[in-house]
C-alpha cells in the first residue's frame, strides 16, 4: 500500500566535488525583518557545511525550505536536479532529517516509533539502526512521553541517520546532548561523510562545527554574512598574535602609527580595556613583526588558536552589528576564506 | 495512495478514544433497545441525541490529532521526512477518520439489529398518527443517515485541522462548531416536541448539520431523508477536499 514511484536514478546523482545542494536567491519574508533574504549558497557533494547564526537568523527556515515544507517567496532551493519543494517526496528517499523541534507521534514506546519510521522510509535492514541505538545508549523500550530532552534528541538522530541517507539535514542536532554523546554524534557525522554523504547542519556550538565542517556559513538576520572554509579557522596557530601593551598610551600609539606587518588590514581585534591588539600574520614575517614592535612597551605576546568562535565573535559580529570597538575590518581572514572557497 | 505504516500510527495514537466512545455508544444502544422501560425513548434519546453527540466529540478530537496537532507539535516532520507525499498523508488520515467513524456506527448498528430481532420496537409518531414496527433495514438506514451527518462534522473538523498550523485554533473553532451543531439540534428537537410557545426553536434546525440526519423520515417511509443524506455526503467530500488541498499547499513549520 506504500506509494512507490522510483525516481530517475540520475535525479540527485552528481559527481563528487560538484554542487549537490543549490540555494539560489532564496527569499521568504515573514515581515518585520524576519525570514530569509536573497540567500545563496551551494554545498558540494560529499561536503559537510555548517550554518551558524544567532536565534532567528534563518537557520531553521533554510532547512525547512530544503525539506520542501516551505514555499519560497522567490528564489529556489534545489537538490541535484530536483526542486526541494516540488519534488519533496522523491527527495526524501535520499535525505535524513533531524528537526530542530523534536516531538514524536503518539505511538507509545521508542521501539514502535522507530519501527513505524523504518517502515515509512521503506527500510528493510535495521542493522545500522540497532548499531546507532547501542552507540547512543538509548532505552527504546521507554514510553516516548517520559523521555528526557536528551533522550528524545538521540531518538531523533537515530531516526534521521538510520537509513544511511546520501544527504543529511541536521537542525541543531546536538541540542540537549551531553559532551560524550556530542562526540558520538560527531563520529556518526564523520562516518556519514566518509560514506560519501553530503551534510548541512546548523549549530550554536562552534567546537562541533570545527570538528566536522568543511565550510561554515554565517547567517545574520536572514542574510548570508560570510562563509569560512576549514583552512581559514584551522589556520596555523603561529599566525595569530595577541599583543598586550603596557599601557593605554602605547596601545593608542601602536594603533595610530603605520607598520610594515601589523597594519589595520591585518588587525582582527583591538581591545582598549586590556590594551590588546590581535593580528593575523602571514608566515615568515615574524622578524618584521618584531621590528614593528620596537619602540613600544609590550607586556605580553600570545598566539591563541584562531578558532571559528573567534572568527564569529571577533571578526564577523563587530562588522555585522556595527560594533565600533573594533576599528579595523578583517580582510585577511576573509581573503583566505575566498581563496579556499 | 495510502500509507500502511501511517495508518498503523494513526490507529495506535487514536484507538483509545475510539474504543471508549464506541463502547459507551454500544452500551447505550443495547440498553435502550433491550429494556422495556427505555424502549420508548430509543429514538428520541439514543438516535435523537447520542448518535450525534458521541461521534461528534470523537471526530472533533480525532480530526485535530490527525493533522493540526501533529504539525503544531512537530511530529509531522517524521512522517514527511520519509518519501510519503502530503497527498498520501491526508488520504491516509481521511481513511482512518471516516473508517473508524463507520466502524463506530457499524458495531451498535449490528447490536441494535440483533436485539431488535428478539424484541422489535414499535415506533409511534403522534403528530403523523403512524405506528411502525422497526425492521433491521430501518436500523441500517437510520444509522447510515446518522453516520453521514457525523461524517460531515468530521469533514468540517478535518478541514480546519488541515487549514490551521496551531492545534488550539483547529480544536477551538472545530469544537465550537460541533458543540453549536449539537446544541442547535437539541433546541430544534425541543421545538418539535413542546407546546406552541417554543415552536420558534424549530428554526434552529436550519443552523445545524445534524438536521441532515432524519430518522423520522426513514421510519415514516417518506423520502426527505435521501436528499438530506446526499447533501451531507456532498458536504463531507467538499470539506475533506478543501482541508486536503490546503494541507498539501501550505507552509509547514516543521
Amino acid at each position: 500500500m506504500i506509494e512507490f514511484v522510483a525516481p530517475p536514478a540520475s535525479a540527485i546523482a552528481t559527481r563528487p566535488g560538484t554542487d549537490l545542494i543549490r540555494v539560489d536567491h532564496l527569499t521568504k519574508d515573514y515581515g518585520r525583518g524576519r525570514g530569509l533574504f536573497d540567500v545563496t549558497f551551494q554545498v558540494k557533494r560529499g561536503e559537510v557545511m555548517g550554518i551558524v547564526g544567532t536565534n532567528g537568523a534563518g537557520k531553521t527556515t533554510t532547512m525547512r525550505h530544503l525539506m520542501g515544507f516551505l514555499k519560497p517567496d522567490s528564489g529556489t532551493a534545489r537538490i541535484g536536479a530536483l526542486d526541494a519543494r516540488l519534488d519533496a517526496a522523491e527527495l526524501k528517499r535520499h535525505i535524513g532529517y533531524v528537526p530542530g523541534e523534536i516531538d514524536f507521534p503518539d505511538v507509545g514506546t521508542g521501539t514502535s516509533f522507530l519501527r513505524l519510521q523504518a517502515a515509512m522510509a521503506g527500510l528493510d535492514h535495521l542493522d545500522y539502526m540497532n548499531q546507532l541505538i547501542d552507540r547512543f545508549k538509548i532505552d527504546i523500550t521507554a514510553p516516548l512521553r517520559r523521555m528526557s530532552k536528551g533522550m528524545k534528541q538521540k531518538m531523533g538522530i537515530v531516526a534521521g541517520l538510520m537509513a544511511k541517507p546520501q544527504i543529511l539535514l541536521l537542525d541543531e542536532p546536538s541540542t540537549g546532548l551531553d559532551p560524550l554523546m556530542r562526540d558520538t554524534l560527531v563520529e556518526a557525522i564523520e562516518e556519514a561523510k566518509a560514506g560519501g554523504a553530503t551534510v548541512l547542519m546548523s549549530s550554536h556550538v562552534f567546537k562541533e562545527l570545527e570538528d566536522t565542517c568543511d565550510t561554515v556559513l554565517f547567517l545574520q538576520a536572514g542574510r548570508v554574512v560570510s562563509a569560512a572554509s576549514r583552512s581559514m579557522f584551522e589556520a596555523n596557530p603561529r599566525e595569530m598574535f595577541a599583543i598586550r601593551f603596557a599601557d593605554d598610551a602605547d596601545y593608542r600609539r601602536f594603533i595610530a602609527e603605520p607598520h610594515r606587518v601589523v597594519g589595520p588590514d591585518r588587525t582582527v581585534g583591538a581591545d582598549p580595556v586590556t590594551h590588546t591588539v590581535t593580528a593575523y600574520l602571514p608566515e615568515g614575517r615574524i622578524n618584521e613583526f618584531f621590528s614593528d614592535l620596537q619602540g613600544y612597551r609590550v607586556a605580553s605576546i600570545q598566539n591563541p588558536r584562531f578558532t571559528l568562535e573567534q572568527f564569529f565573535t571577533k571578526v564577523l559580529s563587530p562588522q555585522v552589528l556595527g560594533d565600533t570597538t573594533t576599528p579595523a575590518a578583517a580582510p585577511g581572514p576573509r581573503q583566505s576564506a575566498k581563496a579556499a572557497a | 495512495m495510502f500509507s500502511l505504516p501511517l495508518l498503523k500510527q494513526s490507529i495506535k495514537a487514536n484507538w483509545v478514544l475510539w474504543a471508549a466512545l464506541t463502547a459507551v455508544m454500544s452500551l447505550l444502544c443495547v440498553q435502550f433497545s433491550a429494556m422495556k422501560m427505555t424502549q420508548g425513548m430509543m429514538f428520541e434519546i439514543y438516535y435523537g441525541m447520542m448518535v450525534v453527540i458521541l461521534p461528534g466529540v470523537y471526530v472533533m478530537v480525532t480530526a485535530n490529532k490527525l493533522l493540526a496537532s501533529q504539525v503544531d507539535r512537530g511530529s509531522m516532520a517524521y512522517v514527511l521526512s520519509t518519501p510519503t507525499r502530503r497527498g498520501t498523508v491526508v488520504a491516509t488520515q481521511i481513511l482512518y477518520l471516516i473508517g473508524s467513524l463507520l466502524l463506530m456506527f457499524a458495531i451498535p448498528t449490528a447490536l441494535h439489529a440483533a436485539v431488535n430481532a428478539g424484541s422489535p420496537i414499535t415506533y409511534a409518531d403522534a403528530a403523523a398518527h403512524v405506528t411502525h414496527v422497526v425492521t433491521a433495514g430501518d436500523i441500517v438506514l437510520v444509522n447510515l443517515s446518522a453516520f453521514v451527518a457525523c461524517a460531515l462534522m468530521g469533514g468540517i473538523c478535518f478541514m480546519l485541522s488541515g487549514i490551521f498550523n496551531l492545534s488550539k485554533y483547529a480544536i477551538g473553532v472545530g469544537g465550537a462548531l460541533v458543540m453549536f451543531f449539537i446544541l442547535a439540534g437539541m433546541l430544534a428537537m425541543f421545538g418539535t416536541m413542546g407546546g406552541s410557545s417554543i415552536t420558534f426553536l424549530k428554526s434552529f434546525q436550519y443552523l445545524t448539520v445534524t438536521s441532515l440526519f432524519d430518522y423520522k423520515s426513514i421510519l415514516l417511509s417518506t423520502t426527505v431523508w435521501l436528499p438530506k443524506l446526499a447533501a451531507a455526503a456532498v458536504g463531507t467530500v467538499a470539506t475533506l477536499g478543501i482541508g486536503s488541498a490546503v494541507f498539501c499547499k501550505k507552509d509547514l513549520p516543521l
